[in-house]
């Protein structure tokens, strides 16, 4: 099962996960995104990966277990 | 039920024969020779034995999470490498508990070190502590006895989040007194990056009196689901004012005279309640019904006095104390506390409703439990005090004067 999280302590709110992957990630009234936690489908699992080597910050996980 | 008379200094009371606080009220500091009249010398069990025992009596920690320390004995290695960590730091505002056992009966507490660390083969003992007259207590003490030279007391200066065990360890590895990003736990990297057997300094305590008692012993007193005593700290309208040791499965009634005002339970990560009704002192049943004991605060106002306003000055301080890392936090708790206030001044229920969205958006987003135990007492408040805040909706104001028996740190006020 493949999960993404956020390190919040690294997140600046740069919002590009969420306009690389929107299907799974949105943004709250401040900018921070909004994961619900829930499995990433497996047509998704490569977007989300990508989306996470992305983050300026580092900020976005995506864990697969 | 026999309340002993309040020691002058100490405020110090407990219902039934005090274990923690023996001696207390009658000599208020329990010097080392009168804890060994009380106590004797530390009784040093094998690791196995203390794992047993714990398990048989369900020690919960007693910092605010209630988790096993059973189960966190069981999560640590053995050896001369490995540390024993005691938090003192107290973050949570509303408590005195840590500081009155550290200051009054600072032997147990070393005992207590001294009995987990036998239990692991090792000597590294640390103890942090935040208040002043405690730190010098457990200096005192470490120097009134010959068993404790490898003990480290060491002072913090962190408020309520630097006061979280991955905080302070952070600390005193010489990083930010800030949570970790990462999910990193003191038994794999605590002190000295090593792994850490780190609990409440009443949970250690407790450790010193089952190892003396053995678990029949202790057991003797408390409810057969969570035997033993508790350290609670009485604030506002209750029986009692200051800390209290009280065995558990006591009704939580008997500490709160019948009033219309409400009760917040656990503190300021904690929750409103309308009245204690059946509740009683069990970590477990206070968790499943919704109000968690935490670090083991309860508080009422005092009727006739207005409890919104004071809401609101909590959620102000909870706001300021947010470590700023997690974005969620920083801006979600300020702006939940302005929407408190707005709440009071008189705002309609779309306010309500915006506060509620904002409370889901905070809840489980950041790197500690900051936001969500602030989101516990932010939501059990407008859940709680919805009459008082539908006349403040209608009038602006309810015409009351303050209520003021919750403290803060100062700063604000
Ligand atoms: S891209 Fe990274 S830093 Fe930006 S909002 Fe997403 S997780 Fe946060
Ligand atoms: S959740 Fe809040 S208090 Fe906790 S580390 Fe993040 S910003 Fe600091």
């Amino acid at each position: 099962m493949t999960t993404i999280d956020v390190d919040w302590t690294r997140c600046d709110a740069h919002g590009l996960c969420s306009r690389l992957l929107p299907e799974k990630v949105s943004l709250d009234e401040w900018g921070f995104p909004v994961v619900d936690g829930r499995e990433v489908e497996p047509g998704l699992v490569k977007a989300a990966r990508q989306a996470a080597l992305a983050c300026p910050a580092l900020a976005l996980r995506v864990q697969s277990s | 039920m026999t309340v002993l008379a309040d020691h002058p200094t100490a405020s110090v009371a407990s219902i039934g024969e005090p274990r923690l606080l023996a001696g207390v009220a009658e000599h208020g500091r329990v010097d080392h020779t009168q804890h060994l009249r009380l106590h004797g010398t530390p009784v040093l069990r094998r690791r196995s034995w203390l794992a047993t025992a714990l398990e048989d009596v369900n020690l919960l920690g007693r910092g605010g999470a209630a988790f096993p320390v059973a189960a966190k004995l069981a999560a640590m290695p053995a050896g001369s490498h490995v540390s024993v960590l005691l938090n003192g730091s107290e973050g949570e505002p509303a408590s005195r508990k840590d500081r009155t056992l550290m200051t009054y009966a600072p032997h147990l507490v070393i005992d207590g070190a001294i009995v987990a660390a036998h239990a692991l083969d090792t000597r590294r003992i640390t103890i942090v502590v935040h208040d002043a007259t405690a730190h010098d207590s457990l200096v005192r003490a470490c120097d009134e006895r010959t068993d404790a030279g490898d003990v480290r007391v060491v002072r913090t200066h962190d408020g309520f989040v630097g006061g979280e065990i991955r905080a302070v360890v952070n600390g005193l590895n010489g990083d930010r007194a800030v949570p970790p990003g990462r999910r990193v736990l003191p038994h794999e990297h605590g002190v000295d990056r090593r792994p850490t057997f780190a609990s409440n300094v009443e949970t250690f305590a407790h450790v010193a009196l089952l190892a003396r008692l053995g678990t029949s012993g202790y057991a003797r007193v408390g409810a057969t689901t969570e035997p033993g005593t508790s350290l609670l700290t009485l604030i506002g309208d209750t029986s009692h004012h200051g800390v209290f040791e009280v065995p558990n499965g006591t009704p939580l009634s008997v500490l709160l005279p019948p009033s219309p005002a409400p009760v917040l339970i656990g503190g300021y990560h904690g929750v409103w309640v309308r009245s204690a009704g059946q509740l009683v002192l069990d970590r477990a049943a206070l968790r499943a019904a919704g109000s968690p004991l935490g670090a083991g605060v309860i508080a009422r106002p005092h009727a006739g006095t207005c409890v919104v306003s004071e809401v609101v000055r909590v959620a102000q301080w909870l706001a300021s104390e947010s470590a700023g890392q997690c974005g969620p936090c920083f801006f979600g708790l300020p702006a939940l506390a302005d929407d408190l206030a707005a709440l009071a001044a008189g705002a309609g229920p779309e306010r309500a409703d915006a506060a509620l969205r904002r409370l889901a958006l905070v809840r489980g987003r950041g790197a500690c439990s900051h936001p969500d135990g602030s989101a516990l007492f932010i939501g059990s408040a407008l859940e709680t005090l919805a009459p008082e805040l539908a006349i403040h909706q209608h009038h602006g104001t309810c015409g009351l004067p303050p209520s003021t028996v919750l403290p803060l740190p100062k700063g604000l006020s």
